[in-house]
């Protein structure tokens, strides 16, 4: 047997011990045996001394064995239970800690939440608080504009007009601004116009609002008109579609728009000679003024203009495209859409003329007066009645405000055209023809109210006009330079000279207070 | 026609005359009798058409610009453009500088007088 790990060695040790003591036993047993049994005794006790130590080594080996073998089997139960200690530990963190994560991730929901919320909320202040800025900036800009107006009829001199119209562009484009801006942030719009804008007033409109207007050219015979609630849109996306032409053009190329009616509608095209845009940029500018992104997010602090096309196009349903221009840029296309356009039945300054005098007036009533007067200006021959002058001016003076102003007017009586007029001034003209009868020197004439056939003047039997109420501009200038030159050409007729006296008869402001006077 | 106040036209008075201020001409007072020589063209301005109709006979500056509504200065600015195409004439009223008869203004005095 030889050394062996813990075990082994204390039962080499128990072997050695039983061999050394059985083996002194038997030699002392051998020595004092008889010589002659002395090899059986001999041979006997030593296998008897070999089994007894074999046996304590076995029984030594085995007690030593077992006793290792329980304490290993007690460290491992020990290592055992450790660990599942451990385990049961980590599976507690565990949780804990997926609590703490959920914990934490509702927590950040939440904040995030939050944020949103208050960003959402902020937006939401920030959009009203601008809209309501740029609705307010709309209204002074367009009393602005209507005080300029105010002012560059009141002010003749050359150099006041032309500072006067200087401020009059940058108001209005200042009021594009504006305008802009509440598109952009969903504000009301800006103006409404009561009545179908003509087309040249809306080219117009655009080209005013535009820093180059001067370099626009417009190239339009068409009597269209747009209506009115949209008419402001279609001017505002216009004047953008204008400025983004102008300001990506030479600054000395000129900017064309052509207006043709198609059965889809009217399509107006602006066409420059600036950059070409590549396909990409076709695309995007497309993209814009489609009108499909309503997001504030892709906008540029810069170009707002697409963006404002986009939003009008989609408001009132027009299309907007581009396309490489013939003359070398780009070509800008509106489509208006048939909604909103319509003809009005004369534009205001290709007002009917009056059909002349090739009517007995007199025995006119006021309807029938109307109903004629408006008829087309082809009816009207070409009046050689001189009278006839003063006749279809005052029809298109009347022709200018086609939603226009009753204008009261003596029942055509045959009464002297001096005593007719009233010196009253009509500044409230809707009203006026309830209130001017008064004042008249011959107050049995019927003054009715709401017709407005003031469209040619009423002859007396002196040849001479008289005066329609609220006209008073005669008198004004009861012998202007005009009238003198009557004599000079003394051979025609009576109401010859009454065409040339009646030359000022507007010439007054209807609102300018003006003394009474005759005519004759 | 134009009220206080309200702003009826989106037209601009700068549009009208393409940003011009002064007419460069003298041929217009506001007396100036202007008459139309030939007829409006189709694609005109529409002012412009206004007053060739308006002045088929002879008409007062002052008088145009009360019937467009328009300021005196701008309408001889459209004035002057018409001038200078040719497309209206302009005479002054020749008698402006010779007073109607002395006994004329004593018989209309008199008969003022006995009203």
């Amino acid at each position: 047997m030889t050394a062996s790990p813990s075990p082994l060695r204390p039962s080499a040790l128990a072997l050695l011990i039983t061999a050394v003591v059985t083996g002194a036993f038997c030699t002392v047993a051998v020595v004092s045996a008889e010589p002659g049994s002395r090899a059986v005794l001999g041979w006997s006790l030593g296998i008897a001394a070999a089994l007894l130590s074999a046996g304590a080594y076995a029984v030594t080996h085995s007690v030593l064995r077992n006793r290792v073998l329980r304490e290993r089997l007690a460290a491992l139960n020990t290592q055992i239970s450790a660990q599942e200690a451990n385990a049961a530990r980590r599976s507690a963190d565990a949780v804990r800690l997926d609590a703490a994560q959920a914990a934490e991730r509702k927590a950040l929901i939440a904040a995030h939440a939050a944020e949103l919320r208050r960003a959402e909320s902020s937006r939401a202040a920030a959009l009203a608080a601008t809209a309501n800025a740029a609705g307010r900036m709309q209204a002074l800009a367009t009393g602005m504009l209507a005080d300029l107006r105010d002012m560059e009829h009141r002010h003749a001199d050359e150099d006041v007009l032309g500072d006067l119209l200087h401020l009059d562009h940058r108001t209005a484009q200042a009021g594009r601004l504006a305008d802009s801006i509440a598109v952009l942030t969903g504000a009301r719009s800006g103006r409404r116009w009561a009545r179908p804008i003509v087309m040249e007033s809306i080219l117009r409109g655009a080209m005013g609002r535009i820093g180059g207007y001067q370099r626009v050219r417009l190239h339009s015979t068409s009597d269209a008109a747009v209506a009115g609630h949209a008419a402001e849109g279609v001017m505002h996306a216009l004047a953008e579609l204008l400025d983004n032409a102008a300001n990506f053009s030479p600054p000395t190329a000129e900017v064309h728009v052509y207006v043709e009616e198609v059965p889809a509608g009217v399509i107006i095209t602006v066409e420059d000679s600036g950059l070409v845009m590549s396909d990409v940029q076709l695309r995007r500018a497309e993209q814009a003024v489609s009108g499909r992104l309503s997001d504030l997010a892709g906008l540029s602090g810069t170009r707002l203009g697409l963006a404002v096309v986009g939003r009008l196009a989609r408001k009132h349903g027009l299309t907007v495209s581009f396309r490489p221009s013939a003359r070398g840029g780009t070509g800008a296309l509106m489509l208006l859409p048939h909604e909103l356009v319509t003809h009005v039945a004369a534009t205001p300054a290709a007002a009917p003329l009056a059909p002349a005098l090739d009517v007995p007036q007199d025995l006119l009533p006021p309807e029938s007066a109307t109903a004629e007067s408006r008829t087309p200006a082809a009816a009207a021959p070409p009046a050689a009645i001189p009278a006839s002058a003063s006749a279809s001016a005052s029809a298109s003076a009347q022709a200018p405000a086609p939603d226009g102003e009753p204008e009261a007017t003596h029942e055509p009586a045959a009464e002297p055209a001096s005593g007719t007029g009233t010196a009253r001034p009509a500044p409230t003209v809707r009203t006026s023809g309830t209130s001017t009868g008064t004042g008249t020197s011959t107050s049995t004439s019927t003054s009715t109210s709401s017709e407005t056939s003031g469209e040619f003047p009423q002859f007396g039997e002196s040849g001479l006009p008289k005066r329609k109420r609220g006209r008073a501009l005669a008198a004004a200038h009861p012998e202007g330079p005009d009238a003198p030159a009557a004599p000079a050409r003394a051979t025609t007729a009576a109401s010859d000279a009454a065409a040339r006296f009646s030359s000022f008869r507007q010439a007054v402001r209807a609102n300018s207070p003006t003394p009474e006077g005759n005519s004759e | 026609m134009s009220r206080p106040g309200r702003d009826d036209s989106p037209d601009r008075l700068y549009t009208l005359t393409g940003g011009r201020s002064r007419s460069g001409s003298d041929a217009f007072d506001l007396v100036t009798l202007v008459v139309t020589e030939s007829e409006p063209a189709p694609g005109m301005q529409s002012e412009h058409a206004a007053i060739l109709r308006m002045c088929r006979f002879p008409t007062a500056v002052v008088e145009i610009a009360a019937e467009l509504g328009l300021p005196v200065t701008v309408v001889r600015i459209l004035l002057a453009d018409l001038h200078d195409t040719g497309r209206i004439s302009a005479r002054h009223p020749r008698s402006a500088h010779r007073l109607p008869d002395p006994d004329i203004l004593e018989q209309v005095l008199v008969g003022l007088r006995n009203l």
